[in-house]
């Protein structure tokens, strides 16, 4: 039985330590399919530790978080499944230096989806189409600049279809003119209506797309907010503070 | 004792005879190596009893003789009803023994790619054996090209250890050579410089694939 069919992301009472590490503080989050939220935070809140339980990627000790239906860390095959609903993409890009861009997004269509080789080509040339940069699918990742990179490490995400992306910092390596390029792909994506979570400092960005923004701080989350609220003049100080830190640069 | 270039040309076809044997096993040897000292590393790194056990047996090949092997394999283990071919005793030994260092070299080659190469894979959905074949080894072989290939050219020179054993390899035969006709300069310069030319085909050939491994995503 699966209630609350439109949640992709139901998280209750999520606690994870490293160690004696506290990182993870009675985190409520419920993300509804079609939602864009973005996860913002001074450095060593616990952003990508959260994002990264979203997927599995982190395992965590105490309360739940369901993902498309399925509690995470119960059972591996059914925590796999459930990952595979989801995209990620990094602040590193982490794309496989040692493959095509082509390869790069054809891997997992082979490997897991089990398409073949032509198949699976269409697909990646397709997303890669969708970040527009077809022209490098025989390119080396080494051989593209940082945005590139990354457009192509969306592409790479998209190609197994997943209901949910979730974005750790996409725009933090970008040399500033790089930084549009992709922002513009994940304004896009968010248009054709695909539900993300997005760790970012990008305010720009939530603005635009968010429709709530969640403020963390020292693993609690303190503030969440519809986007023209969190922006307004409403809010928990210590989110307006830093609102005001990056908003300066 | 001067050096007699006839006589050295002489010993040539005799020693040459045994390049094929010493090459074989040389060959055969580091492709056991290197299968067995990978299969110790993927044991290792996945941890738990079977990892720690693992980890002991490489630093204890490592820490033994490779001779203690070769006696051990061909002496002891027919005692247990294991009766094996001087020249199987010999491969195995050898791979056995340069596995414990390979293991090392391959766990070097792991460590320096970057973590987010498997976090990609494994958000990407991939299984542990997909990530390893596709995204792990290609990057670990581009990052341990050289000390692989000094690996192998150690184990074509640990070849004539083999002789303990009566295989017919080369340095065995540049001996008989010496030891029948009292002139030991000879056939033992020969030897030596077949030992070179393999040792340069060897090393070449790693140098050209890592060429190619790093050609491939160059920067
Ligand atoms: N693998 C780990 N082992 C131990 N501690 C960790 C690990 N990963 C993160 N931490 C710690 O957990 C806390 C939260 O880290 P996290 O990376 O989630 O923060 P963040 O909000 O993403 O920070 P940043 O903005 O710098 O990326 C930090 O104190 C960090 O040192
Ligand atoms: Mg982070």
């Amino acid at each position: 039985m699966r209630t609350q069919s439109d949640s992709i992301v139901d998280i209750q009472g999520l606690n994870k330590w490293f160690g004696a590490l506290h990182v993870l503080h009675d985190i409520d989050l419920t993300v509804a399919s079609g939602a864009r939220v973005v996860v913002c935070g001074p450095s060593g809140s616990g952003k990508s530790t959260l994002i990264r339980c979203i997927n599995g990627l982190e395992n965590y000790q105490k309360g739940t978080l369901r993902l498309a239906g399925t509690t995470l860390g119960l059972n591996a095959r059914e925590t796999a499944a459930a990952r595979r609903q989801t995209g990620m993409v990094f602040q590193s890009f982490n794309l496989f230096p040692h493959l095509t861009v082509l390869s790069n997004c054809t891997l997992a269509l082979r490997r897991v989806a089990g398409k073949g080789r032509g198949e699976a080509e269409d697909i990646a040339m397709a997303h890669l189409e969708k970040v527009r940069i077809p022209e490098k699918a025989m390119s080396y990742p080494g051989q593209l600049s940082g945005g590139q990179q990354q457009r192509v490490a969306i592409a790479r995400a998209l190609c197994l279809n997943p209901r949910i992306m979730l974005f750790d910092e996409p725009t933090s390596a970008l040399d500033p003119e790089m930084i549009k390029e992709v922002l513009d792909v994940m304004v896009a994506l968010a248009r054709d209506g695909m539900t993300m979570v997005c760790v970012t400092h990008e305010m720009g960005f939530a603005r635009e797309v968010a429709d709530q923004v969640v403020f963390m701080d020292g693993g609690c989350i303190l503030d969440r907010a519809p986007a023209r609220d969190f922006f307004g003049s409403a809010g928990h100080p210590r989110s307006r503070l830093f609102l005001e830190t990056i908003l300066k640069h | 004792m001067g050096f007699d270039l006839a006589f050295a040309l002489s010993s040539v076809p005799t020693i040459l005879g045994a390049v094929g044997t010493t090459f074989c096993v040389a060959l055969v040897s580091c492709i056991g190596a290197a299968a067995i000292g990978f299969f110790f590393e993927m044991v290792r790194r996945a941890g738990g009893v079977a990892g720690l056990t693992t980890g002991f047996v490489i630093d204890f090949i490592r820490s033994t003789p490779v001779l203690a092997w070769l006696y051990f394999l061909y002496f002891v283990l027919p005692f247990y009803g294991i009766r094996l071919g001087s020249m199987t005793v010999g491969v195995m030994g050898l791979s056995l023994y340069y596995s414990g260092y390979l293991a090392e070299v391959f766990k070097a080659g792991i460590d320096a790619i970057p973590k987010g190469q498997s976090e990609a894979a494994r958000a990407l959905s991939l299984s542990r054996r997909d990530s390893v074949i596709h995204v792990i080894a290609p990057q670990m072989l581009r990052n341990i090209a050289a000390p692989l290939g000094n690996y192998f050219v150690s184990i074509l020179k640990a070849t004539p250890y083999l002789a303990v054993l009566a295989v017919p390899e080369m340095l065995g035969r540049a001996f008989d050579i010496a030891s029948e006709t009292y002139r030991y300069t000879e056939p033992l310069v020969v030897a030596g410089l077949i030992f070179l030319a393999l040792a340069l085909v060897i090393s070449h050939g790693v140098k050209r694939l890592e060429r190619r491994l790093l050609a491939v995503g160059a920067r």
